[in-house]
């Protein structure tokens, strides 16, 4: 394949180069080339170049982002899936044969649909770049489309008997009818003054288009004399095979044919059209003459044409896997003009030859993108056109087409989520390809996240669904929204960074008395339970909620237990203690004895912990001045709590 | 069939390194002329340049992302024999046309030649950062506390006993971590230049495993493909011609 691979060529021209020449892999198909070079060829001592340095972003393979090009894109993509669907139903018993067919026309209505758009957008555009644009890729359309036609009637269709010349001819009828031009002689006063008349006459009749032919002929100003009148009753009475006959058997029609051949070669001998030239060559058609097909090669155009032409006139009954016999002497033809085969004409001539895998490999060289060989290694995989073909580099050939134009999907803003599918198709390597695809995802908006977490989801990609929620979390992190943040690093069941955010929130209200987030906070519900911090902050939040509502004695309660359960961390306990302040001096009583001396065990232990702390090195810092009178006021509220509650607790309660 | 577009950079002498982030929607570049550049790729598919700041005391060789799990975090390493990880601080102004911050968070000044190359390791392995330096050795840091970039300790040191060039992380998360080190040592004679170092979590040790003899000019960078399914590791190595090596796992 090597040497037949096609090499693009791009030339950078920047003096700065002479330096050296490097390049970074970009995004999907994508280069930045740059002059300089890897520190280990740069001499530090060289002369510095002082100039600005110029980065070029090389790109390439990208004409399927185009806006037409996309449609076609997402509608093949339910075509293919339809089929796997499918295929995969009636994998169980069943022919899938009529349904890999359906798809292939489907495919190839798309192609024909979407070059018929082009064309419009080409003729509308006076933009000579984008009319170049929009035929560049019409001529890629109907290159495809000629291609898959072919091998529709070789590979997939098996007609009655492997005949196949009907198809043929609406393969070729499809290619190269110029119905304008036949219009615009019909338009004529008197058609057959039009210089194409005759032409268009020849081509009809080469394409086997006899009505089309005998209706321009009756056109003719002689079209009542003798010899039009004969060439008009041999085209009428040409036998024509078509599969709806059933009835008929390739043999019966093979007579019928050969009668009706030897009867116009017999009128040619008799010098039936000696007059008349047009006639006679018409005749010649007709009987099959081999040197009046070289004559008409401008009008054939191509070896192709020429080759469905003969084989309607010469081998009408010629099976597909025969035709490539006769293929030489057409190109023979042509080979004496200024025509070179070319790519395409390659691509057929392997597939007439049945040679399948070359035709994948030529045209996944000729084409810039996978989808043509993509979707058709699809059909012909499932039509078990392919042997289980083992290659060296991955599992099938289908699977590596489709893994490579998935690929090439995955780098576009809007057709990524169509790569996505094509790998859910491949089941060796479409996961892991996935798997890498999905991480480095853009996640330009949380509506993207949101769609990659689904996606991620469905596909129990549970390490991937994490890592996504955490970047998002990271990037609100950073930004200082630390709700927002919250809420990713909770769906990723992140303990670490929930502490920490829990933490930034409580450090908020010490220094300014007042919650942010309170819709977050307060709908924690169990996810709370994540990180120690977390609960904290939430039961927190409870307690002050409880405070407002005026239910004192839940609040107290549990102020009290969040002290007691060592749930509040230590640099917070000062400020629970201060909390308790009201509720002590509260009318009535909402600490017990027990409760009180509680809280008096956890202030002796705190004054404790910070003398520790200051013995330990001077520097730390020791109860402020408002903090100490605080304390005061907290030991008296303890104190005279104390007393309320010891002299409650010891009354008789009179009922 | 190539569509090309020029990116001009302010860089006031040669680029050696351009780096793009986890998502492809960011670049990163580092010059001769000491300073990084940091290009946002913005709606319109344009590259805008949103930070450029002097970053080294010497030609900046090589500059890498973290990968974003760990926030806006990218790694350089420059002749000045000094690697420095910084982190992106967005100004409370927001984001919009404001001009991003980027804060050195640590420095690592532990080798006495140039470094010539510096890798984040893949996330799961946490926050760890190969170096390379022309004197040879391989260092590898660890941040404990990924809240914390201040706080790196060099967790280990590998004598590979030839000058080093680039370094490579394997990031299959199903094996042992594993780096590949190139070298530049112009003379044949030094053996393989081109050395695959795995990680024993018995020992807590990085062991040689392979030392490439098929490599012998110098090595210019290498680079582990991603692993997607693999049974087998697949290295690039950039020399005077390009190797790609498979490297099959025992067992």
């Amino acid at each position: 394949m090597a040497e037949r691979e096609k090499v693009y060529c791009q030339t950078i021209y920047d003096p700065a180069c002479t330096a050296g020449l490097q390049s970074t892999w970009g995004f999907g198909n994508q280069l930045f080339v740059f002059p300089g070079r890897k520190p280990t060829l740069y001499p530090e001592n060289q002369l510095h170049c002082r100039r600005l340095q110029e980065i070029r972003e090389v790109r390439w393979d990208i004409d399927l982002y185009h806006p037409v090009m996309r449609k076609l894109v997402n509608e093949s993509h339910n075509i293919f899936v339809m089929l796997q669907k499918h295929a995969a139903e009636k994998a169980v018993g069943g022919s899938i044969h009529p349904l890999i067919l359906k798809s292939s026309r489907q495919y190839i209505a798309v192609l024909i649909a979407y070059s018929d758009e082009l064309k419009k957008l080409a003729d509308a555009t006076i933009d000579e770049d984008k009319k170049e644009n929009y035929l560049d890729l019409l001529r890629l359309l109907k290159m495809s489309e000629l291609i898959w036609s072919l091998c529709e009637i070789l590979f997939l269709d098996s007609p009655a008997g492997g005949l196949v010349i009907t198809q043929l001819l609406d393969w070729i009828r499809i290619h190269f009818t110029d119905e304008e031009t036949i219009l615009q002689i019909l338009q004529e006063d008197r058609p057959d003054s039009h210089q194409f008349y005759w032409d268009s006459v020849y081509r009809l009749v080469l394409q086997g288009q006899i009505d089309h032919a005998r209706r321009l002929l009756s056109k003719h100003t002689a079209a009542y004399s003798d010899n039009f009148q004969s060439i008009d009753d041999l085209l009428k009475r040409m036998p024509i095979f078509s599969q709806m006959s059933r009835g008929h058997s390739v043999a019966e029609f093979d007579m019928k044919w050969r009668h009706w051949q030897d009867d116009a070669q017999r009128r040619l001998e008799e010098q039936e059209f000696a007059s008349n030239k047009q006639l006679r060559t018409i005749c010649r058609i007709l009987a099959g003459e081999e040197a009046v097909f070289t004559e008409l090669q401008d009008i054939c155009g191509t070896w192709y044409h020429m080759l469905v032409s003969k084989m309607l006139y010469q081998h009408p009954t010629v099976k597909a896997i025969d035709l490539q016999y006769y293929v030489q002497s057409c190109l023979d033809v042509y080979r004496n003009s200024q025509q070179r085969l070319g790519e395409l004409d390659n691509i057929l001539l392997v597939a007439l030859e049945f040679d399948i895998h070359q035709v994948i490999k030529e045209s996944s060289s000729m084409f810039s993108n996978w989808w043509f060989v993509a979707h058709l290694t699809d059909l012909l995989q499932h039509c078990g056109q392919l042997e289980a073909h083992k290659l060296q580099y991955g599992s099938n050939l289908r699977e590596f087409l489709l893994l490579d134009y998935a690929s090439s999907l995955m780098s576009n803003k809007s057709l990524w989520v169509v790569g996505v599918s094509y790998l859910d198709h491949c089941p060796e390597f479409g996961r892991h390809y996935l798997e890498n695809f999905i991480e480095n995802m853009p996640i330009e908006t949380e509506r993207k996240a949101q769609k990659l977490l689904n996606i991620c989801k469905e596909r129990n990609m549970t390490e991937q669904a994490r890592s996504i929620c955490k970047v998002v979390g990271m990037r609100h992190l950073n930004n200082k929204r630390l709700g927002a943040a919250l809420t990713w690093f909770l769906r990723s069941k992140d303990v670490a960074f929930a502490t920490v955010i829990a933490e930034k929130f409580l450090l908020e209200y010490s220094e300014s008395g007042s919650f942010t987030n309170l819709d977050l906070i307060d709908n924690l519900g169990p996810s709370m339970l994540l990180s120690n911090r977390l609960t904290f902050l939430g039961k927190y939040r409870e307690f002050h909620k409880l405070y407002e509502d005026g239910d004192f004695f839940a609040a107290g309660s549990l102020l009290l237990s969040l002290l007691d359960s060592r749930l509040a961390p230590k640099e917070f306990w000062l400020t629970l203690l201060k909390d308790a302040i009201p509720l002590l001096e509260a009318r009535e009583l909402i600490f017990s004895s027990s409760d009180t001396y509680q809280l008096m065990h956890c202030l002796e232990e705190l004054t404790k912990e910070f003398d520790v702390m200051k013995q330990k090195d001077g520097k730390r810092r020791s109860f402020s001045e408002h903090e100490k009178e605080k304390l005061d006021l907290l030991k008296l509220g303890l104190t005279r709590n104390l007393s309320r509650a010891i002299v409650t607790e010891g009354s008789i309660k009179l009922s | 069939m190539f569509v090309t577009r020029h990116i001009p950079t302010d860089h006031q002498d040669l680029i050696h390194d351009v780096s793009y982030d986890f998502h492809g929607r960011r670049m990163a570049t580092c010059s001769t002329d000491q300073t990084v550049q940091i290009w946002d790729l913005q709606d319109n598919g344009e590259w805008k340049c949103t930070a450029s700041w002097k970053s080294h005391s010497g030609s900046v060789w090589r500059v890498t992302w973290a990968h974003p799990e760990f926030g806006q975090v990218i790694a350089t390493c420059s002749f000045d024999r000094t690697v420095s990880v910084w982190e992106e601080c967005v100004g409370d102004t927001g984001r919009d046309g404001v001009q991003s911050n980027w804060i050195r968070k640590t420095s690592h000044v532990d080798s006495r030649t140039s470094i010539m190359d510096v890798k984040f390791a893949p996330k799961h392995l946490g926050l760890l950062l190969a170096t390379c330096s022309a004197d040879g050795i391989v260092r590898i840091y660890e941040a404990p506390d990924v809240m914390n970039l201040s706080q790196w300790s060099l967790q280990h040191e590998i004598m590979c006993k030839i000058s080093c060039s680039c370094i490579s992380w394997n990031a299959s998360r199903m094996h042992a971590p594993m780096i590949a080190v190139g070298s530049d040592d112009p003379s044949p004679s030094a053996g393989g230049k081109c050395q695959i170092y795995e990680f024993n979590s018995a020992n807590r040790k990085w062991n040689k495993v392979e030392s490439l003899s098929v490599v012998t000019d110098p090595v210019h960078d290498v680079a582990f493909a991603p692993n997607l399914g693999r049974s087998h590791h697949l290295l690039a190595i950039a020399s005077k011609d390009l190797k790609i090596i498979s490297l099959t796992p025992y067992g």
